[in-house]
């Protein structure tokens, strides 16, 4: 029976003056009446709950985005920070890398008396001449830095036969060579292009282009191009200077044996580019001159 | 009778009516635009779903995560009608599903079963 009904049978009762019956409908009405206005309690009280909750959840969510905010900010600062660290550490790595390269070639020259200015000559040689060469300004930097470690084997030969004053015999000629293998011996397991690269300049630095050189006796183009022009850096730099065993050339001579080895010491293109680029190779030699003083006295 | 299903909406909630499984399922959100129109098929549905003769017993499953007051008013209305099912004889169980966490899911399932003493009515934590 429907509220509407229940009203009706009452008022009928009413009129009727059937007591029991209005009592009793009048009963059920009050019962349902507060069953449904509990319900009413029950949805307000249940909408108001809920808005509670997603209001919460919406501050929370608020609250979320500017935490998230503000860590993206600091994110991005960070990582600047961190790039500009990895920035100045790579700076650092490849200063310390040519550093010690250089040494290493420095140690090599020192152990035969001879001055660290004969690396950083022979290094600006090989740099000009690489350029004029072809080779892009990365591959003729790296030879720059190759080249210094040509004589690196030198530090395995016995101090009597690298400083001996006037001409070795045959043995210790035999053994002054070696300087190139084990020069190699001591690089080439390096997986550094650098390193790689200076494996192969210490190698092939004293091998000749028609052939005859040392330690293998290849020729030509079977000699790498770094093994060439290091050859022709180092050859110029050591005539023009004082050695243990002789005395310093004069630059005509120096020229003349050049044009003489043309294709026969030489890569016979290496040496035309050596004398079209003759200025600025004097110029180095200028710029990085040996200079004696009392208090550092050319020794050998 | 034909299974009803109704497929959840960003406002509604999901509703399968299986009349093969006596089951009943409400699942999801329920803020409807009119949400007397939106149930309007699931109740009448469900009148002809009880008028018919000698039925097994019928599982109602809901899990309403949040609902607008229309919603609660309307889901009332709804155990009204499983009550009057089962005054008639049908018999019925409520299986009211909440989240640990959705304490206002929770409460209302208790004003429902407080509503309906006569009920089978389980609250379940999910």
């Amino acid at each position: 029976m429907g509220n509407d009904d229940k009203l009706i049978a009452s008022l009928e009762a009413f009129l009727t003056n059937d007591v029991e019956t209005l009592k009793e409908n009048v009963e059920k009405l009050i019962k349902d009446y507060t069953r449904k206005s509990k319900r009413l309690d029950k949805i307000i009280h249940q909408s108001d709950k809920q808005q509670r909750e997603l209001l919460e959840l919406n501050e929370e969510l608020e609250r979320t985005y500017e935490e998230l905010d503000e860590y993206k900010n600091h994110l991005e600062e960070k990582v600047e920070e961190g790039i500009s660290e990895i920035k100045g550490l790579n700076v650092e790595i490849e200063d310390t890398q040519k550093e010690v390269v250089f040494t290493m070639g420095a140690i090599g020259e020192s152990r035969s008396k001879e001055t660290g200015n004969h690396v950083k000559r022979v290094a600006e040689y090989s740099k000009i001449l690489a350029l004029a060469y072809g080779m892009d300004e990365a591959e003729a930097e790296m030879l720059k830095q190759a080249s210094p470690m040509h004589d690196i084997g030198k530090i395995a030969i016995p101090d009597a036969i690298l400083n001996k004053p006037g001409r070795f015999d045959e043995a210790e000629f035999e053994h002054m060579k070696r300087h190139a293998e084990l020069g190699y011996e001591m690089l080439r397991h390096s997986s550094r292009t650098l390193l790689k690269a200076a494996a192969t300049v210490a190698y092939e630095h004293h091998e000749k282009w028609a052939g005859g050189g040392y330690p293998r006796n290849i020729k030509g183009e079977e000699i790498h191009i770094y093994g060439r022009i290091t050859a022709v850096a180092d050859v110029f730099d050591a005539l023009g200077s004082d050695r243990c065993y002789k005395k310093a050339w004069d630059d005509e001579s120096i020229l003349s044996l050049f044009k003489e080895e043309r294709g026969r010491q030489f890569d016979p293109k290496l040496v035309d580019l050596f004398f079209e680029n003759l200025d600025a190779i004097m110029d180095v030699r200028e710029q990085y001159r040996d200079l004696f003083t009392d208090e550092n006295p050319q020794k050998g | 009778m034909e299974t009803l299903t109704i497929p959840a909406s960003k406002y509604t909630p999901e509703i399968e009516l299986n009349a093969e499984q006596n089951t009943i399922t409400i699942k999801g959100k329920s803020y409807p635009e009119n949400t007397f129109d939106f149930y309007a098929p699931v109740m009448s549905w469900l009148q002809s779903y009880f008028e018919q003769d000698k039925l097994p017993k019928t599982t109602v499953n809901m899990e309403i995560i949040y609902f607008n007051s229309s919603s609660s008013k309307l889901f009332f209305d709804l155990f009204d009608l499983f009550e009057e099912a089962q005054d008639d004889g049908k018999e019925i169980t409520v299986n009211w599903y909440y989240d640990a966490e959705n304490e206002s899911a929770e409460e209302a399932g208790e004003d429902f079963k407080e509503d309906f003493e006569a009920m089978d009515f389980n609250i379940i934590k999910k």
